[in-house]
C-alpha cells in the first residue's frame, strides 16, 4: 500500500498543479479577445438615447456591475471566489441570465452524449482491434480500411456526413436540437422518445470516430503482442486461444487507456464540434454562442468545467492504470 | 522392452514464408526417449533446432507446418489427432515446454498463481482454486522456490528466478516429457547451477519421466544429458551417449563443434580453440546431396552429389557420412 499511496500523492500533487495553470489560462485567455462586450450591451440597452453622458452613465454601470473596471487581478481573486461558490458572474449575451445557469442547462446534455459515445466507442473499437488481429485475413482486410477512414476524418466531418444520409436524404433522424421544438423538456414518454430521436445521430458520429481511432491503435498493439513469448509459452502450455486472446486484450490495452484520456481531452476539438452541427443544447453549442458573442464569463466558464472533466477523467485513469498494470505498481516501490 | 516416453519416427516440418517458399527446418529426424533419460539436442543457431523442439509437441501454427512422421508419446500416437485434442491432452501434462525467452515467457500483468490455474483448468476444469494453490505451493516449495512467489506478478522476480518460476510452472502437471530449449543460455552461472540442480531434482522426484535439453552449451549438455544429438541444417549428424559425443565425436560437423568450444578440464582439449568455416545453408533450397558438404574440409565431388547414409558402430553410435568411422578417424588424427 505504501508504494500507492506515494503514486497517488505524486499524481494529487500535478493535479493541483495543472488545475492551478488551468484557472489562470481560463481566465486571462477570454479577456485578451479583441472587442468590447460592454460597448456591445450598452449600445443594446441605450437604443434611442442620444444624450452622450446618459449612455456613458448606462456604460459605466454595466462595467461595474461586471467588474471590469477593476484591475485584473483584483477581477482574478473575485473570480476565484465566486468561482468556489458556483457562481460565474452574468453572462453577456443573454444579459441578465447567470452562467451558471445556463451551464448547469447544458451540462447534462454534454455528459450524457459524450461519455457514453466516448466509453462505448473505445470498448466497441478495442474489441474489434484485437479481433482483426487475432483473425486477420479477410475479417481485417476489410475493417482496417474501414477504421482508418473513420479514424481520419474529424466528428464534425463524420456528423455531416451522417446528417445528410440519415437525417436530409432518408429522413429517418431529426436534423437539429436535443428534443422538437414543439415540446419543453418533461418527464413524458413523448419528450423522452423525441430525446432519444435526436440523440442517435450525435452519438453515432462520436461513437463511428472513435471505434476507427482505437482500432486502429488496438489492432497493432494487439499483433505486436500476439507475437510476445508469452504468448507462444502459453499456447505449448495448452490453454485455448480464448484465454490468450484475453491476455493479449488485457496487455495491449494498456496503451489505449492513455488513449481514452486523450479522447476525453480532445473532446472540446472534435466532439464537441459535432454538437454544433446538430444545434445539441450541450455546452459544445453554448461554447460556441459564446466565442461569436465575445462572451467571456460564459466562455471561461464552460471552458474551466471542461478543463475540470478532462482533469478528473486523467486523475481517474491514473489511479486505474496502478491497479491493472503491476509494473507501475512495482516501479513505486523502487 | 519398455515403451519409450517419446518415440519419433521421421518427423518433418517446415516453415512457410509470407511468398510461400518452404523452409524445411526439420527434415526427417527420428529419435528415442527412454523412462529417466535426458537427451541433449546440440547444434550452432540456425540449424532447427528449436525448430525440432516446437514440432516434437505435434501442436503447430503459421508459419509451422506439419509434413510427415509420428510422433508417439508413451505408446500414444499424437501425430494424428486433432489440434485441440493435442492441445488438452497432450501439452502440459504429456509434453511439456520450456521456451527459449523464460525471462518474457511469463504474462506481465498476471500473477503467477492465475497462471498457473489457467494451466490446469486447461486440462482439468474441476480443480478448485484451493487445491490448485496447495499443489503449487507444495511444488514451489520442494523445488527451492518460495510459495510467495506464487502472489506476485513475473515484474517483480529476477531474471534467475523468473527462470526457475517458469520451470516449476511447466512441470507443475508432472509431464512426461519436458522439452527444456535454451533454458540457461541468458543465465549467469550462478543462475545456470541452480537451473541445473533443478532439473535433477525434477527427474530424481518424479516430476518429470524424461527430458530433451536443447542447447549450443556442449559442456552443459555433458553434465546434464545421457545422450546426445547433434544435428545440422534440419537433420541429426550424428548421436551417442553423452561420453561418446563430447570425447569422442566421429562426423566432421561434431568434431568441428566440440572444437569450438573452451572446455576448461585438462586433457579435453589440449588443441587450439577452432571454429567451423562458414553458415549452415539456406533450408529454402537444401544442397543436393551432403548439406555439410559446402563447409566440410573431408569433402569431395561425391559428398557434394548423393545424400550420405546413416551409419552405425558402438552399440548405439549413428552418423550420416559417406566415410567409414576408421577413414574419419584417421582423418581427425592427421589434425
Amino acid at each position: 500500500m505504501k508504494g500507492y499511496r506515494k503514486y497517488f500523492g505524486k499524481k494529487i500533487i500535478w493535479l493541483i498543479i495543472t488545475f492551478i495553470a488551468a484557472v489562470l489560462l481560463n481566465f486571462i485567455l477570454p479577456r485578451l479577445l479583441p472587442g468590447d462586450p460592454v460597448a456591445v450591451i450598452t449600445a443594446r440597452t441605450a437604443q434611442g438615447v442620444s444624450e452622450a453622458s446618459a449612455v456613458k452613465q448606462i456604460y459605466e454601470d454595466y462595467a461595474s456591475k461586471f467588474g471590469i473596471n477593476k484591475p485584473m487581478h483584483v477581477q482574478f481573486f473575485s473570480y476565484c471566489k465566486n468561482a468556489l461558490k458556483g457562481d460565474f458572474g452574468l453572462s453577456f449575451s443573454q444579459y441578465p441570465r447567470p452562467v451558471s445557469d445556463i451551464i448547469h442547462d447544458a451540462i447534462w446534455w454534454t455528459i450524457c452524449l459524450q461519455f457514453p459515445a466516448i466509453v462505448i466507442g473505445w470498448f466497441i473499437g478495442n474489441f474489434l482491434g484485437v479481433l482483426a488481429a487475432y483473425i486477420r485475413k479477410g475479417f481485417d482486410k476489410i475493417l482496417m480500411p474501414i477504421f482508418l477512414f473513420f479514424s481520419s476524418i474529424p466528428a464534425f466531418g463524420m456528423a455531416i456526413i451522417l446528417l445528410v444520409i440519415f437525417g436530409i436524404h432518408f429522413k429517418i433522424a431529426p436534423t437539429s436540437g436535443g428534443y422538437g421544438f414543439d415540446l419543453i423538456p418533461s418527464f413524458s414518454f413523448k419528450f423522452i422518445g423525441s430525446v432519444i430521436s435526436h440523440y442517435h445521430l450525435p452519438f453515432w458520429s462520436i461513437v463511428l470516430i472513435s471505434i476507427g481511432a482505437q482500432a486502429v491503435g488496438m489492432r497493432s498493439m494487439s499483433i505486436y503482442e500476439l507475437n510476445a513469448d508469452y504468448v507462444k509459452y502459453s499456447r505449448f502450455m495448452g490453454i485455448c486461444d480464448r484465454k490468450i486472446v484475453g491476455y493479449v486484450f488485457r496487455n495491449a490495452m494498456l496503451p489505449q487507456i492513455t488513449g481514452l484520456a486523450l479522447s476525453v481531452g480532445t473532446m472540446v476539438g472534435g466532439a464537441l464540434v459535432s454538437e454544433i452541427v446538430f444545434s445539441y443544447p450541450g455546452l459544445g453549442t453554448v461554447i460556441y454562442q459564446a466565442v461569436t458573442m465575445s462572451d467571456y464569463p460564459l466562455l471561461s466558464a464552460t471552458t474551466l468545467i471542461i478543463t475540470i472533466m478532462v482533469l478528473i477523467v486523467s486523475f481517474g485513469i491514473d489511479i486505474i492504470y496502478a491497479f491493472i498494470d503491476p509494473r507501475i505498481k512495482a516501479a513505486q516501490f523502487d | 522392452m519398455t515403451t519409450p516416453m517419446l518415440e519419433v519416427k521421421g518427423l518433418s516440418t517446415k516453415y512457410v514464408t509470407r511468398f510461400k517458399e518452404n523452409v524445411y527446418a526439420v527434415d526427417n529426424v527420428s529419435l528415442s526417449l527412454e523412462e529417466g533419460q535426458s537427451l541433449g539436442i546440440a547444434g550452432e543457431s540456425g540449424c532447427g533446432k528449436s525448430t525440432l523442439a516446437l514440432s516434437l509437441m505435434g501442436y503447430y501454427f503459421p508459419p509451422l507446418h506439419y509434413m510427415k512422421g509420428d510422433i508417439i508419446v508413451d505408446g500414444k500416437n499424437i501425430s494424428g489427432l486433432a489440434p485441440d485434442e493435442v492441445r488438452r491432452s497432450i501439452l502440459g501434462n504429456e509434453i511439456a515446454y520450456i521456451p527459449q525467452s523464460a525471462m518474457n515467457a511469463l504474462n506481465p500483468t498476471q500473477k503467477i498463481i492465475n497462471f498457473i490455474e489457467d494451466v490446469i483448468h486447461a486440462h482439468n476444469p474441476d480443480m478448485s482454486k484451493m487445491e490448485i494453490y496447495q499443489l503449487a505451493a507444495e511444488r514451489f516449495e520442494t523445488l527451492g522456490l518460495s510459495a510467495d512467489v506464487l502472489k506476485m506478478h513475473s515484474v517483480e522476480l529476477s531474471g534467475g528466478m523468473k527462470q526457475r518460476t517458469v520451470i516449476a510452472v511447466s512441470t507443475i502437471l508432472s509431464p512426461k516429457v519436458l522439452i527444456a530449449d535454451e533454458p540457461s543460455s541468458a543465465l549467469d552461472v550462478t543462475s545456470q547451477k541452480m537451473v541445473i540442480k533443478m532439473f535433477r531434482e525434477l527427474m530424481d522426484k518424479g516430476f518429470i519421466k524424461s527430458m530433451i535439453f536443447i542447447t549450443h552449451e556442449l559442456p552443459l549438455l555433458y553434465n546434464v544429458t545421457d545422450r546426445i544429438m547433434v544435428m545440422y541444417a534440419g537433420r541429426i549428424v550424428e548421436s551417442g551417449t553423452a561420453e561418446e559425443m563430447v570425447f569422442d565425436p566421429v562426423h566432421p560437423y561434431s568434431k568441428g563443434l566440440m572444437n569450438s568450444i573452451i572446455v576448461p578440464e585438462s586433457g579435453v582439449r589440449d588443441n587450439k580453440l577452432t571454429a567451423i568455416p562458414g553458415t549452415p545453408p539456406n533450408l529454402k533450397k537444401p544442397p543436393s546431396g551432403c548439406r555439410f558438404a559446402a563447409r566440410c574440409r573431408l569433402a569431395t565431388d561425391e559428398c557434394r552429389k548423393s545424400e550420405p547414409k546413416v551409419q552405425h558402430f558402438g552399440s548405439n553410435r549413428n552418423y550420416r557420412c559417406r566415410l567409414t568411422e576408421a577413414q574419419l578417424r584417421e582423418e581427425h588424427s592427421n589434425d
